[in-house]
């Protein structure tokens, strides 16, 4: 199996004429969530799956990875950390500020930054940016992945206390958690408009991309943060 | 302006240096607690842009950057152990005892079902079915075993059903005997039900009956979920397909989701299943206000509901 860079920290295992995305272990010898470990070089891999990770959907779909070795991430809706332990091995210098609003999957995700020395777990509210600005520094990177109806004002709140100036947000809206009965295409549309349109918001749009169908339903998007 | 951080409470020239800067000491599960009454109730917020790292560093709370990251992870750990530890509710105890109440009937549902064929086949005259039927025969196991004072004597001795052995007897009894104890089970969680239910939401009890309102905590996610719940959506709650299909204009929409279940409804003329079933969803969702804020009983909600379905009932007439 040989792996290739695909963007920094982030590889493409090809077996065959199968191609996996993968990141390098931050706690070799450990799996999170049952994930394949793979060897190559001296240097373990975890594979990871597009299906389950929409951060994977987007990269595999073409849109930018703002993420860099050291790179400072607030993680926004982390769930039980799958995508999170990802991000972890990508920024192996940096921090990720994983804020998860749920006790019940935090609790699941609490082993996981006991292994990871740069995850720091927030069980706290994202639309209340307030409630974890004593702790969380001006960072390089927001993802969002929350299933909110007003998902893309919580983006944006955040963004505005804790993004620097040039930093990158990426987010996936979920059309279904918006709006169950709306058309994808509308809600999207008005997702984005809160986004980028408002007097305050400082966002220009990089790219956008729907990951079906990987995910059905969502679109991701990454912004940039002008000033 | 003062500001608080995780680590220390800092004052902030108005042109944005540090004026004054007192740290706390490296002693985390203080530090945590500290955290904890910030997410609580957020209150003079470091500014945007406010670089907690190095301030730290100048402020001598860290030495380098490498024990802040480390102070900071093993803080919030022990700040998000601390907060798991108080999310439990009371009510998760109903939620979990009315879905294992769910679990045991599909259970005893099919078990009960496999032995009435089971059993059938060796003694069809026996005709009793799901409880009855395992109670006898955990007792009395096959019918060429019943005793001379049986009522069923006779009628075992001239069955026409098939002949079993002691093996075979021995297997049919024990199985009997497990479904009985998954009934006996099922009482057992329904007695703690009503029991905890009369203790947690006393109202909900009385209006919804312990069995339905346990029902409605489990379906909203806990009592103050259910508490927040608009009546219209207490009414159709349970009944999702139909409210999605009607919510993309496919369909009327429901008049009664798990509430159906309530005799009000159940018993009453299809014609004013409706208004009943907006009558009790909105008694049920201020029994639950009552019970999610104050906790006492209040007997006005039942005799309100109960004169407002005398007037439904007598404007039917």
């Amino acid at each position: 199996m040989k792996a290739k860079t695909f963007h920094e920290n982030i590889f493409t295992l090809q077996q065959g004429k199968k191609r996996f995305l993968a990141t390098r272990n931050l706690s070799p010898g450990l799996e999170v969530y049952g994930e394949r470990l793979v060897q190559v070089e001296q240097t373990e891999y975890r594979v990871w799956e597009p299906k389950r990770s929409k951060l994977a959907a987007m990269l595999l779909k073409k849109l930018p990875s703002p993420f860099t070795n050291t790179s400072k991430v607030l993680y926004l809706g982390s769930a039980t950390g799958t995508t999170v332990s990802h991000v972890s091995d990508i920024v192996q210098q940096g921090v990720v500020y994983a804020v998860e609003f749920s006790p019940r999957t935090m609790r699941d995700m609490l082993p996981i930054c006991e292994e990871r020395p740069n995850i720091i777990p927030l069980l706290a509210d994202a639309s209340k940016p307030g409630s974890y600005a004593n702790v969380v520094e001006p960072v390089d990177v927001v993802f969002q992945d929350v299933a909110q109806p007003d998902q893309a004002s919580i983006a944006l709140s955040n963004v505005q206390h804790f993004l620097k100036p040039g930093g990158y947000l990426l987010m996936s809206i979920k059309a279904r958690s918006v709006d169950s009965t709306a058309k994808p295409d509308t809600v999207f549309k008005q997702q984005l408009k809160t986004l980028l349109e408002q007097d305050n918001s400082k966002l220009e749009l990089v790219k956008k991309q729907k990951l079906a169908p990987l995910h059905i339903d969502h679109l991701g998007v990454v912004a940039r943060k002008t000033e | 302006m003062n500001v608080k951080t995780w680590f220390a409470d800092i004052e902030i020239n108005e042109d944005g240096n540090v004026a004054e800067c007192s740290p706390c000491t490296q002693d985390v599960q203080q530090l945590a607690e500290r955290l904890l009454v910030f997410q609580t109730d957020p209150q003079q917020i470091p500014p945007a842009g406010f670089d907690p790292v190095q301030n730290a560093i100048e402020c001598g709370f860290a030495a380098g950057e490498t024990e802040y990251y480390s102070l900071l992870q093993q803080t919030c750990i022990a700040a998000t152990r601390l907060k798991i530890k108080n999310s439990y509710s009371p009510d998760l105890r109903i939620i979990h005892a009315v879905e294992a109440l769910d679990d045991i009937d599909e259970a005893a549902n099919l078990l009960a079902e496999r032995l009435g064929i089971w059993y059938g086949e060796h003694f069809p005259e026996a005709g009793m079915l799901t409880e009855n039927l395992a109670k006898f025969v955990a007792e009395n196991g096959l019918r060429q075993d019943l005793p001379q004072d049986s009522q069923f004597h006779e009628t075992a001795r001239s069955s026409v059903g098939m002949e079993m052995d002691a093996e075979d007897g021995t297997i049919i009894k024990a199985f009997a005997a497990d479904l009985t104890s998954l009934y006996e089970r099922r009482h057992v969680i329904e007695a703690y039900i009503h029991k905890n239910m009369e203790q947690l939401a006393p109202n909900l009890e009385e209006v919804a009956g312990a069995n339905l309102g346990a029902r409605l905590i489990s379906m909203a996610g806990g009592l103050q979920s259910l508490s927040r719940m608009p009546s219209s959506t207490i009414q159709v709650m349970g009944a999702n397909q139909a409210l999605f299909k009607h919510l993309r204009g496919k369909a009327t929409s429901p008049k009664h989701g798990i509430i159906f279940n309530h005799p009000l409804i159940k018993n009453s003329h299809p014609k004013i299943r409706g208004k009943m079933a907006r009558a009790l969803a909105s008694s049920l969702s201020i029994a639950s206000r009552v019970d999610a804020f104050s906790g006492q009983l209040n007997p006005a909600i039942k005799e309100k509901l109960d004169r407002k379905v005398r007037s439904i009932r007598e404007g039917n007439k």
